[in-house]
């Protein structure tokens, strides 16, 4: 669905969305207050709601402002899909496949070696851990401090590391023949 | 953007005068802010009451504009966050690299003090 929404282009069940965001700025904040709003009403009693929607609020920001820097002129399409256990948010477009995907050999004996340290700083550390040609899923660490030594070390982008720390589970899958990207966020009630 | 509203002898207090700051302005947010670190030479206390969107554009034009301030020996500290956004500082460890106070009071004591400790 584009902003502002459409019934038209709305398929929603019970507690599963489908939402197109056309890459643009303007329609970022209006886009995030709706699916948070959505969300808000999939959340099941006794869940920690407000800890869920700030987790949310990031995690759905990032995603959105990674449609616009990376997706295009294009639409992005969002899923977001809810039980009593889980909110799952999909994040699928068509624009160029992310840096990662063709830097690693994926090794199907040694799983080890499929998981590889992609950014670091005093504070943070990201891995990537390939799960197997086409699929990365992000690991982040905090990191000792001890040896801190200047701001300057410090990193200046934080999207992926805002999403992998505020949810459950973060991944990345490229379809190679249809060329979709699709980012993949799991959060647990 | 970046509104001045108190000048001390060391230190600047400024509001930030958006609510939704991200990679639409970062770009434009880092230059006001470096421009007052050029300007004036003094730390500043940003006030960021009026914020309630931020997204990574914005914390990295804030950590490259700190990385700024560190050159010339100054510093940028942040008070009057909202909840979430202290909390999203926090969750990816910038509460480590900038000094947060609930009010500019607080920051201005703080500055006060450290600089009469020096002496």
């Amino acid at each position: 669905m584009h902003w502002p929404p459409s019934t038209n282009h709305m398929q929603k069940c019970a507690k599963k969305l489908a939402f197109e965001f056309k890459n643009d700025a303007a329609a970022l904040i209006p886009s995030l207050q709706y699916l948070l709003a959505e969300i808000t009403e999939s959340i099941p009693p006794g869940a920690d709601a407000e800890d869920i929607l700030f987790r949310c609020k990031v995690i759905i920001t990032e995603l959105l402002t990674n449609a616009i820097k990376h997706g295009g002129n294009g639409i992005t399409l969002f899923d977001i899909e809810a039980d009593a256990d889980q909110l799952r948010i999909n994040k699928t477009d068509h624009g160029s496949p992310l840096y990662l995907i063709n830097t690693h050999n994926h090794s199907a004996t040694d799983n080890l070696a499929n998981k590889k340290l992609i950014s670091a700083d005093p504070l943070n550390s990201l891995y990537a851990h390939w799960e197997n040609e086409n699929c990365i899923r992000f690991i982040s660490e905090e990191s000792s401090i001890e040896d801190f030594l200047s701001v300057e070390q410090v990193m200046e982008h934080f999207g992926i590391l805002i999403i992998s720390r505020s949810s459950d589970e973060f991944t990345y899958n490229y379809d190679k023949e249809t060329q979709t990207n699709t980012f993949k966020v799991r959060i647990d009630f | 953007m970046i509104n001045v509203v108190k000048e001390g002898e060391k230190y600047l207090v400024a509001d930030v005068t958006i609510t939704e700051a991200n990679l639409s302005n970062s770009d434009q947010f880092k230059a006001e802010l470096v421009n007052l670190l050029d300007k004036h030479g003094k730390i500043i206390v940003l006030d960021l009451q009026e914020l309630k969107y931020v997204d990574s554009a914005f914390l990295g034009a804030l950590v490259s504009s700190l990385k700024y301030a560190m050159t010339k020996q100054l510093d940028i500290i942040l008070v009057d966050l909202r909840t979430d956004i202290k909390d999203l500082i926090k969750l990816i460890r910038l509460d480590k690299v900038f000094k947060i106070y609930n009010y500019p009071e607080d920051a201005l004591a703080a500055i006060n003090k450290s600089y009469a400790e020096v002496r």
